[in-house]
């Protein structure tokens, strides 16, 4: 099919009527997630930011000596420490007397686990920064090793499953909580399936004079096993079984949770990745550890309140991103 | 490289540019235009996906401009055609199809209103010359779609005008004269050349078109009833069901006997049936060999009428028998005293064929006092026996063309193989395709398939949101006359909010989904249009391949090709 244009591509990519924090060229995988909500959360942020980049795939893909793929300010850190150098950022622009944002990311191996403390410090020092965290749920840079953010029951290169073991023998650490337990103005789970409700989030956090928290749902086709052009999907399912809640803390206290429509089963979602796989054997572990992980949606749904009570909400979790015909709804 | 890492290296924003992710792919996206299933079924061809869009954009006029460079009649087939389109509209499978013929019937009105022309380009004295004989359905669309590509039409009927059975058969309640006589008489100023009283076989004859004119086409219809007689036993008075209506259209009274039994199961037994319960006849019976249809009803069992003129005429007090035919007329002398019904059946015979079976036991006794076959008419064999060769329609191809009369075109009724309103304008317009291509001797052969249509699992239906049909005014069983309109038509705004519920299948909706949600920013958007229509472009120097933007968009508008 035809495509031809009249402007050359190069111009055209300057002129798109969008924000473009994060560009082409970088090395992720075939559909990764990070990647995508990393581009999201540049968008909506817009250019008056600096970025603290804990190490991690985001920071591996995106600046392979010599280039990198930021138009934006952003800044390297070690692995444990991006909280720590955004607030060392803040602190700077501060004393500058300037207003500019500073967005501290990391994976969920540098957050939940080995920036933890940093983090911790960041919102108890009451720092005006935005730690956003791209969760996809193991280390994926070094090769799928689990993480405390691994769900219960997902299979890794260090929770494997086999006739000993049925992946993950623990839960997934609840982040979200911990950070809203610091009694920040703001904290809030997103997904890359809703890139509208990202948008609103990063705007929202923008807006705050404190600490704020955003943690992003970004499935990882490599480790999580499935196709890359399943992304969206994988990520969608994660919300509407449940699995991965979409909810709003303001002080520690929940201030909103997006309705899902209609709720699928843990199944649905499950079995499209290969680190579920063994749950669909024929054995009675499998079946058990299937109830298992239903029976943690179904709390999670019951504790949010996540059941929409309409039949039809623009924000629930098939309205959030219906389309119009022209597009612009990420204007 | 030569370059050396220090402590606190930089590097420039955007570099990442110089690096070809591209080369990583081993798919690649791109746009398809696949039909929409509601072009694929319109047997008049029209890309109903297509307007529909226009009319959500409320670009009315373009939208109606779009339709009519398909059907010049959309405020009639609006009204008449049975809607294969909204059977076929993948939005069924989700909540309820578009009201596809009713937004049609919007436009038509509203450019009858608005006076809108046609848009045409002047002919040359010059042009080639094509006879239609007949000013029905099939022939005003043939004349139009000639005149559309440049042909002088000359355009010849037996009766004193224009629109044939839209002005002499189909009741006003359907379609109201004025707007019949309006479509028609504008579509008459297009400098088609229009002679009424012109009957094939009496003023002029098929040499006669052959030797003065570069091409012809036949939309005669059928303008003979078939034979009908039960054990060779007719009435004395017998009425032909679709004379009959004629009848009534033309002097606006019908007898009013006190039972009536109309033997046949298509559009002229269920209008004449309800034109004869508004005159007042109490009973009104359909002897029909087939079913009333319904979800469980298979189409090949199912009554071939249109279902909503049959609702609507059960409604009314019509009584239809299902799966039953006449076995004997019980006559006194030549009069009508009743019928024996059976029970009947298509089954198909030991060697595979389809044979009506009458169930032995199942007999009963109906008594009313007049009987109608309305069982189908044929051509009637004036001016064209050696055409027909003793057959009741012409065997023609697809495009209408005769075998050995190159120069001779037909559609329509006239077929046999078809039965409404917008497949006669279809023909019409396949038929001008084929004389274009006769006339100019042209090497390539037309083409006129909208192509296998897009299902509704190649379509991502996250994206869309429920919403109800828009429902319309139906006039009360009461106010029914015969002749006041029985249906409403759309507002404006509901005719749009149907625009924005079509799910623009197989096109695209520049919605923003491959642009949003592209992981490596390889979906770039345009100000203006590009070539194929759509407002985005692949960057392939960075595009992996991944297959996400192909997953994620909404209308299955973008495919993933094998690039090794």
């Amino acid at each position: 099919m035809t495509q031809e244009i009249e402007i050359p591509l190069a111009e055209l990519r300057r002129n798109q009527p969008r924000f473009g924090g994060l560009e082409s060229g970088h090395r992720a995988c075939l559909g990764c997630g990070e990647a995508l909500a990393a581009r999201l959360v540049s968008e909506s942020a817009g250019p008056d930011v600096m970025y603290a980049n804990a190490t991690g795939c985001l920071e591996v893909f995106t600046t392979a000596w010599p280039d990198s793929a930021w138009q934006v300010p952003w800044m390297h850190s070690l692995f444990s420490n991006a909280a720590s150098i955004g607030a060392g950022m803040e602190a700077a622009l501060k004393a500058q007397g300037k207003a500019t944002k500073v967005i501290a990311m990391g994976g969920d191996g540098g957050t939940f686990d080995i920036g933890f403390q940093a983090l911790s410090g960041m919102l108890e020092r009451g720092h005006n920064v935005l730690y956003v965290c791209y969760d996809n749920e193991a280390y994926m840079n070094t090769g799928v090793q689990r993480s405390s953010s691994t769900p219960h029951a997902a299979a890794t290169t260090t929770s494997p499953a086999g006739s000993e073991s049925m992946g993950k023998r623990h839960l997934k650490k609840d982040i979200v909580s911990i950070v809203a337990a610091h009694h920040i103005p703001y904290a809030a789970t997103a997904s890359v399936a809703y890139p509208s409700d990202i948008r609103k989030k990063v705007r929202r956090a923008m807006g705050i004079e404190g600490p704020s928290f955003l943690h992003i749902h970004a499935p990882c086709p490599l480790g999580w096993g499935h196709d890359g052009a399943l992304t969206i999907e994988v990520a969608r399912l994660a919300v509407q079984t449940g699995l991965f809640p979409l909810i709003e803390l303001e002080r520690g206290g929940v201030a909103g949770a997006m309705p899902i429509r209609e709720v699928r089963p843990v199944s649905d979602y499950l079995g499209l990745q290969a680190r579920f796989r063994h749950l669909f054997a024929d054995s009675a572990r499998a079946r058990e550890e299937l109830e298992h992980l239903q029976a943690l949606a179904n709390h999670n749904i019951e504790v949010y309140r996540l059941r929409g009570e309409s039949r039809q909400d623009c924000m629930d979790s098939e309205g959030a991103d219906t389309v119009r015909r022209g597009g612009m709804r990420w204007a | 490289m030569g370059l050396k890492i220090t402590r606190g290296s930089y590097a420039k924003p955007g570099t990442s540019l110089a690096f070809d992710t591209g080369s990583w792919r081993i798919q690649r996206p791109e746009h398809r235009h696949t039909a929409a299933p509601c072009h694929a079924a319109c047997p008049a061809g029209e890309d109903a996906q297509a307007w529909l869009a226009l009319v959500e954009e409320q670009r009315f006029r373009e939208a109606w401009e779009t339709i009519v460079a398909v059907n010049p009649l959309p405020a009639i087939t609006g009204r008449v055609c049975h809607h294969p389109c909204e059977t076929a509209c993948n939005r069924g499978d989700y909540d309820t199809p578009i009201a596809i013929h009713h937004v049609e019937r919007f436009l038509g009105d509203m450019a009858l209103q608005e006076g809108w022309d046609y848009p045409l380009a002047p002919v040359l004295d010059t042009a080639p010359e094509i006879a239609v004989v007949g000013a029905g359905p099939a022939g005003c669309s043939a004349a139009w779609h000639l005149r559309r590509r440049g042909f002088r039409v000359q355009l010849l009927e037996a009766t004193p005008e224009a629109g044939g059975l839209l002005r002499s058969a189909i009741p006003p309640y359907r379609l109201p004269a004025l707007v019949a006589e309006q479509e028609i008489g504008r579509l008459m100023q297009t400098g088609i050349r229009l002679m009424t009283g012109q009957r094939l076989g009496r003023d002029f004859s098929l040499d006669e078109l052959r030797d003065g004119f570069a091409g012809v086409f036949l939309g005669i219809g059928t303008q003979q009833g078939r034979e009908w007689s039960i054990d060779s036993a007719t009435p004395s008075d017998l009425y032909v069901g679709l004379a009959l209506l004629k009848r009534w259209m033309d002097v606006g009274a019908i007898p009013t006997w006190s039972s009536v039994a109309i033997v046949g199961a298509g559009n002229t037994a269920i209008d004449l049936a309800r034109v004869l319960k508004h005159a007042g006849v109490p009973e009104v019976h359909i002897i029909s060999h087939k079913a009333i249809p319904g979800p469980d009803v298979p189409a090949a069992d199912a009554m071939p009428a249109i279902g909503r003129e049959i609702e609507q005429g059960l409604e009314e007090g019509v009584i239809i028998h299902e799966h039953r035919g006449v076995q004997r007329l019980i006559l006194r002398g030549e009069q009508v005293l009743g019928v024996e019904l059976v029970h009947m059946k298509k089954l198909s015979d030991a060697s595979g064929r389809l044979k009506r079976v009458a169930f032995e036991g199942t007999e009963s006794i109906l008594h009313v006092d007049q009987v109608i076959p309305a069982i189908g008419q044929v051509v009637d064999p004036e001016g064209v026996h050696t055409l027909l060769d003793n057959r009741a329609y012409f065997q023609v191809d697809e495009w209408g063309q005769f075998p050995e009369r190159p120069w001779l075109f037909t559609g329509g009724d006239a077929r046999g193989d078809r039965g409404t309103v917008s497949e006669a304008i279809g023909d019409g317009r396949r038929a001008a395709m084929a004389i274009e291509h006769f006339v100019h001797s042209a090497s390539d052969s037309p083409q006129d398939n909208p192509g296998e249509p897009i299902g509704v699992d190649q379509l991502n239906l996250n994206y869309y949101e429920p919403g109800p049909r828009p429902a319309v005014a139906v006039l009360e069983v009461s106010g029914r006359d015969g002749y006041a309109e029985v249906e409403g038509g759309l507002e404006r705004r509901q005719a749009v909010a149907e625009g924005e519920r079509c799910f623009s299948c197989g096109d695209c909706l520049t919605c923003d989904n491959c642009w949003t949600l592209c992981p490596d920013m390889a979906v770039l958007k345009t100000r203006e249009p590009t070539t194929d229509g759509s407002y985005y472009v692949f960057d392939y120097g960075y595009c992996k391949g991944c297959g996400l933007c192909a997953n994620e968009c909404p209308c299955g508008y973008i495919v993933m090709r094998d690039e090794v």
